[in-house]
């Protein structure tokens, strides 16, 4: 049992952090706010490289040999900074799907641009009836000689507007439901047929609806076997219910002690040493040490080969919305004041924080699916979510 | 970093694993109410070494650490075990550490109890975790470790959570024996005392886990409205946030662990998070556990009430948990205005 950090992970830190201090600029933080796009390319492609967009690749093939601990200390100093790290990462985990069961030609076309920080990929799953139940797909995928013909919408495409391609779930069997009859595919954004719709988010994010109009998409472009993607779909699954960022949580309790420790009260006294803020700190520490811990174990058990289990990626989102709420309370009427205002409290991450914790419990599977996910796997429950529904018309 | 146990703590974990699952069945929980100690139980765990399996070598022990400790206080607490152990373990170590060599070799042979005293109100109106079974307990006395053995004729008081516990009447630590004196004697009996909080926490961990299974099982059997009740979310939801929980105060065990015995200046904080956490999470897993029993888990000869009661008596019967909050407090912020720091002073 050791739980030091290892002098290999303050080596990458500090690299990392000289990485951001030169590529994760004031400007770049602000456009970011104000796009919410998620994404930078300017930062992809210096992350790129260095091996960073696809950390745990080896270096031959445009990674950076690292292991999944050394991956999360990058990622996690990067966002730490402020820097866009949705694009990269979302980017991976349609990556490590084709990595894992794409054809040779297509490992081939896809994966030295991503690895280089010049490919964006983004995510095809939801649609305006699926949600949770990413398997009730409507989007149709047809059979036409070397092509396939796509019709469908999604919604929630982060990124659409910007990306290369969308690793899209479709209904290739039309007689089938639910899971079975699905066929991944990997769509070039410019093909003709697709239209997008901005969606502003509460939480200073756009996000898009995707439309697809007899879009044509060669079967070289297909992910995985016909009527197979449930099989592609787990791996891209498992990799993000088992990914484990460090945890907002604990950037929430570093930020608000830098807070308590630097504001003084009415009777002057500092922030730190008023019962009432040190009581709510206490509280929150704990529950950041706790999510930390479980991604650390997700790292861990990764690394040796077991398989987490969803516990970090429940616990984390859960526990991030709660604090956002409780530190809004503790710090007050200027921690509701955002970004782009003079009055706001600690450039406006309380206020931020707020606003984007809520959809953390919902889009790395929502924390129901989750808890049905452990109570199955771990304690043998009866599943909850019978499939009633009917082949799709 | 490295999460995993070794080979002999592996080992170690499975032979009280089977232990306590063998030995301790529900039935022998019960017939030790209300005095909660069961001397048979006593006399095996004894020797099995299980006091001295954390003092080194030279001192008599297995030269193991407070990780294989905590790895037997949770199985113990998985199966309620009638027998002290985070007090008593602790304190071989404390006198290890003070060196009090004779006192200790008669606590690793198991002839004397000794346990410790963990609040700070004169020993005489404390309700005493083990006071019932104890031969001898230690306390602080004006910056002095001292002795206080057992006076005649004490009188149990049962209680909630079928602890053994009592009052040792017209004691005053000042007549104990004096085992240590000075800064470096405070500071052991203070690293005791966080090595109760870690061994509380593991067996309140083990106890969680078992509460949660205890649950698991039932709602796996027991049917309405035509299916079993697992299969509703609002029964099983709760169980699994339980489980991760239960896991993550077993990682903050464990590092708590880690942390004392490498001198880590974070040691202290996380002893107190890992029994605050466990307490907490001791707390939801048997009071869902006991209500997806429905009127059942009311009933006395259901298992589930008897964790459900200690689920709560083993953190109380310590400290109380919004004390505890700001002794973290504390320790992670430096005292504050208003500090309660600890529950003894150093400064004395």
């Amino acid at each position: 049992m050791d739980f030091a950090e290892p002098e290999d992970w303050k080596r990458i830190r500090h690299e990392a952090e000289k990485f951001t201090a030169q590529y994760v600029t004031d400007a770049m933080i602000r456009d970011e706010l104000e796009s919410g796009d998620g994404v930078s390319r300017t930062l992809m492609k210096a992350m790129g490289e260095r091996g960073w967009i696809a950390p745990t690749w080896p270096v031959e093939e445009g990674g950076a040999g690292l292991d999944p601990f050394q991956a999360v200390v990058v990622a996690d100093t990067i966002r730490q900074a402020g820097g866009p790290t949705i694009g990269p990462g979302t980017t991976m985990l349609s990556a490590n799907a084709v990595r894992a069961l794409g054809s040779t030609e297509l490992k081939a076309e896809i994966l030295p641009g991503v690895a280089s920080g010049d490919t964006l990929i983004c995510l095809g799953y939801t649609e305006p009836e699926g949600g949770s139940d990413i398997f009730a797909c409507r989007t149709k995928a047809t059979r036409d000689g070397d092509e396939w013909v796509i019709n469908g919408q999604k919604m929630f495409t982060t990124f659409a507007h910007l990306a290369d391609y969308c690793f899209l779930l479709t209904r290739s069997d039309p007689d089938s439901y639910g899971p079975s009859g699905i066929t991944m595919f990997l769509v070039p954004m410019d093909t003709a047929g697709i239209s997008i719709q901005a969606v502003r988010t509460m939480g200073y994010e756009r996000t898009n609806i995707v439309f697809y109009n007899d879009v044509r998409v060669g079967d070289a472009h297909r992910v995985g076997d016909v009527h197979e993607g449930l099989r592609v779909m787990r791996v891209a699954l498992e990799a993000e219910q088992n990914i484990a960022p460090a945890s907002r949580t604990a950037q929430l309790f570093r930020t608000a002690c830098s807070w308590a420790e630097q504001t003084l009260g009415p009777e002057g006294l500092r922030m730190i040493d008023d019962d009432v803020v040190r009581e709510r700190l206490a509280r929150l520490a704990i529950d950041a040490e706790v999510a930390q811990l479980l991604g650390l174990r997700a790292a861990f058990l990764e690394q040796i080969g077991g398989k987490p289990g969803p516990h970090a990626a429940l616990f984390g989102p859960e526990s991030y919305v709660a604090w956002s709420s409780e530190m809004v309370d503790m710090v007050g009427p200027h921690a509701m004041v955002g970004w782009n205002d003079p009055e706001t409290a600690e450039g406006g991450i309380f206020e931020w924080h707020y606003r984007s914790a809520v959809a953390s419990t919902i889009y790395g599977g929502s924390s129901e699916v989750l808890r049905s996910l452990i109570a199955e796997q771990r304690l043998g429950l009866p599943r909850s979510r019978p499939r009633v529904d009917q082949p799709s018309t | 970093v490295n999460l995993g146990l070794n080979e002999e703590q592996h080992a170690t974990r499975e032979i009280f694993a089977n232990l306590f699952a063998k030995e301790v069945p529900a039935d022998r929980v019960r017939r030790a109410e209300p005095l909660g100690h069961d001397v048979d139980l006593w006399r095996l765990v004894v020797s099995t070494g299980v006091l001295g399996v954390a003092v080194a070598e030279s001192s008599g022990g297995g030269g193991g650490g407070l990780l294989e400790l905590a790895l037997i206080a949770e199985e113990a607490g998985r199966r309620l075990a009638p027998v002290p152990i985070a007090e008593p373990a602790a304190t071989t170590r404390l006198l290890a550490a003070i060196e009090a060599d004779e006192l200790l070799i008669h606590a690793l042979d198991g002839s004397t109890i000794v346990s410790l005293a963990p609040r700070q109100t004169p020993l005489a109106m404390q309700l005493l975790p083990d006071g019932a079974v104890a031969d001898i307990v230690l306390a602080v006395e004006s910056g002095r470790v001292v002795a206080v053995t057992r006076p005649p004729n004490i009188r149990l008081i049962p209680n909630m959570g079928s602890l053994p516990l009592a009052r040792w009447n017209d004691v005053d630590a000042v007549n104990g024996e004096v085992l240590a004196s000075g800064p470096v004697a405070l500071r052991h009996f203070h690293r005791a005392l966080d090595e109760v909080r870690v061994l509380r926490a593991a067996a309140l961990v083990g106890l969680a886990h078992e509460a949660i299974e205890i649950g698991a099982r039932y709602a796996k059997e027991r049917r309405a409205f035509g299916v079993p009740i697992g299969t509703y979310q609002g029964v099983a939801h709760p169980l699994a946030d339980a489980v991760v929980a239960a896991d993550g105060a077993q990682l903050l065990v464990w590092k708590a662990c880690w942390a004392l015995d490498a001198e880590d200046p974070q040691g202290p904080a996380l002893a107190s998070m890992a029994l605050l956490f466990a307490g907490r999470t001791a707390l939801q897993a048997a009071q869902h556990s006991l209500h997806l029993h429905g009127g059942y888990g009311f009933m006395a000869e259901y298992d589930i009430q008897l964790y459900y009661r200690r689920a709560k008596a083993w953190l109380t019967v310590f400290t109380d948990p919004g004390r505890e909050i700001h002794v973290l407090a504390d320790r992670r912020f430096g005292p504050g205005r208003l500090s309660r720091t600890e529950m003894l002073d150093l400064s004395s």
